[in-house]
């Protein structure tokens, strides 16, 4: 983090932009464990290039290695947007192999996931520094956004002056509150959207476009 | 003749005065006292206790000859007093140093042997220095007489890699405080730290390493 760090960084940026026309942006798709990412990623790739991203689970850190899908074209109003989509694990501070065994899951196995998991999260907060030109910002509307995780990757893509979506995913279950994470987050706009069942989707890719075009 | 001039051998009957102001035939102020009849029995004490006693009147600067138990020594001089002193008690040196029974200067005489033990220990032990080799020496020993002399440490042994293991994630955690390791399967991760720092973790081992990424000084790694 030194003064060569940041002269390193002001060019990276510079000359990204130069060329930001013909390179598709990198889009990271943030949130806490479970918020429905990879649901996310996948129902963008299946719509636009009929590829998934990833497996999908009901098991906190099923995505613990980014996993990228390069060059995902977006239409919209006439307007194409071509976007690479980054699928990170879910970040978190505290990985804790017990939360496995209760999915059926052997300690051995549970140990080594939750390594992979922690791994994960070292490579997205990594991700988050070097290689995303956007963040799209998935929580569960089911629970609470006021936490320390959520607080501070905001607040680091808000210092970054990345361009970041706020989606309250899981509008399909009946505990959803999207208004009280627009309330955790009045400075961003907030889309609801359920993407396990594809609702609200036009707008989400409207707002893609917007916001990352 | 109880008294005895040790310069010209004159004698003087106990309680005599003449002695007072030194010898009147060559001037002398040493005088030896020998109790009348026991002069026989005094030169047997005498050989016998001779050694003793001449090592401690030699402090005074006496001489004390053949004879007894009983140098007196009177420099400067109150003459003896002949009529009313015993043996013992002529003058304060002569009281302190030899005016002692047999039995007596035998328990002295143990006493000073057991207090020049002591102060020999005592003395060393104050004064000496224990060089370096010699405490390299006494570790070596300590450390290699602990592992068959006490149970706890051989009971020790099978715990011998916790302690590593422990103290590497303790350093660990030191060098890279974005990852906590709690314990195995268990981590606390600061955000910030994972965030602020440009090499980033790219698997944790088992035993506790990880491997990290270095970051190339002008983005070439992306490549």
């Amino acid at each position: 983090m030194g003064l060569l760090t940041n002269l390193k960084d002001s060019i990276s940026r510079v000359t990204d932009g130069l060329f930001a026309a013909d390179e598709p942006k990198r889009i990271g798709i943030y949130g806490p464990p479970n918020a429905g990412k990879t649901t996310l990623a996948n129902r963008i790739a299946r719509d636009w290039t009929g590829d998934a991203v990833g497996p999908e689970s009901h098991i906190p850190h099923e995505t613990r290695r980014a996993r990228r899908k390069e060059n995902v074209e977006i239409e919209r109003n006439g307007r194409k947007v071509t976007i690479d989509i980054v699928d990170t694990p879910g970040v978190t501070t505290k990985v804790d192999y017990k939360e496995f065994l209760d999915h059926d899951m052997e300690k051995d196995d549970a140990i080594r996931r939750s390594r992979e998991a922690t791994e994960g999260v070292a490579e997205a907060m990594h991700w988050l520094r070097e290689d995303v030109d956007g963040v799209i910002y998935v929580l569960d509307s089911t629970t609470d956004p006021f936490t320390q995780v959520n607080t501070m990757l905001i607040g680091i893509i808000e210092s970054q002056d990345l361009p970041a979506l706020i989606l309250a995913n899981k509008t399909d279950l009946p505990g959803s509150d999207v208004q009280q994470i627009a309330n955790a987050f009045p400075q961003h706009e907030t889309i609801p959207l359920s993407a396990l069942e594809g609702e609200n989707m036009d707008e989400v890719y409207t707002k893609i476009a917007e916001y990352f075009g | 003749m109880p008294h005895q001039c040790t310069t010209c051998g004159r004698t003087f009957p106990d309680g005599s005065k003449e002695m007072l102001s030194g010898c009147p035939d060559c001037g002398g102020n040493k005088f030896q006292f020998k109790p009348a009849g026991e002069t026989i029995d005094a030169d047997e004490t005498t050989d016998a206790g001779e050694t003793t006693d001449a090592g401690e009147t030699t402090d005074a600067g006496e001489t004390t000859d053949e004879s007894a138990g009983s140098v007196t020594d009177t420099p400067d001089s109150e003459s003896p007093r002949p009529d009313s002193q015993p043996p013992e008690a002529q003058t304060p040196n002569a009281q302190a140093q030899e005016s002692k029974t047999p039995d007596a200067q035998k328990t002295d005489s143990e006493h000073i042997r057991d207090r020049t033990q002591e102060d020999i220990a005592q003395a060393s032990a104050r004064s000496d220095v224990v060089s370096p080799d010699e405490l390299d020496q006494a570790s070596r020993d300590v450390e290699s007489d602990s592992p068959t002399g006490s149970d706890p440490d051989s009971s020790g042994d099978p715990e011998g890699p916790r302690p590593d293991i422990d103290d590497l994630r303790d350093e660990l955690n030191e060098q890279f405080e974005s990852i906590r390791i709690v314990s195995p399967g268990k981590y606390e991760l600061n955000l910030m730290e994972l965030y602020d720092r440009q090499e980033y973790i790219i698997s944790l081992q088992e035993d506790g390493r990880y491997v990290i990424e270095m970051p190339d000084a002008w983005g070439i790694s992306d490549e």
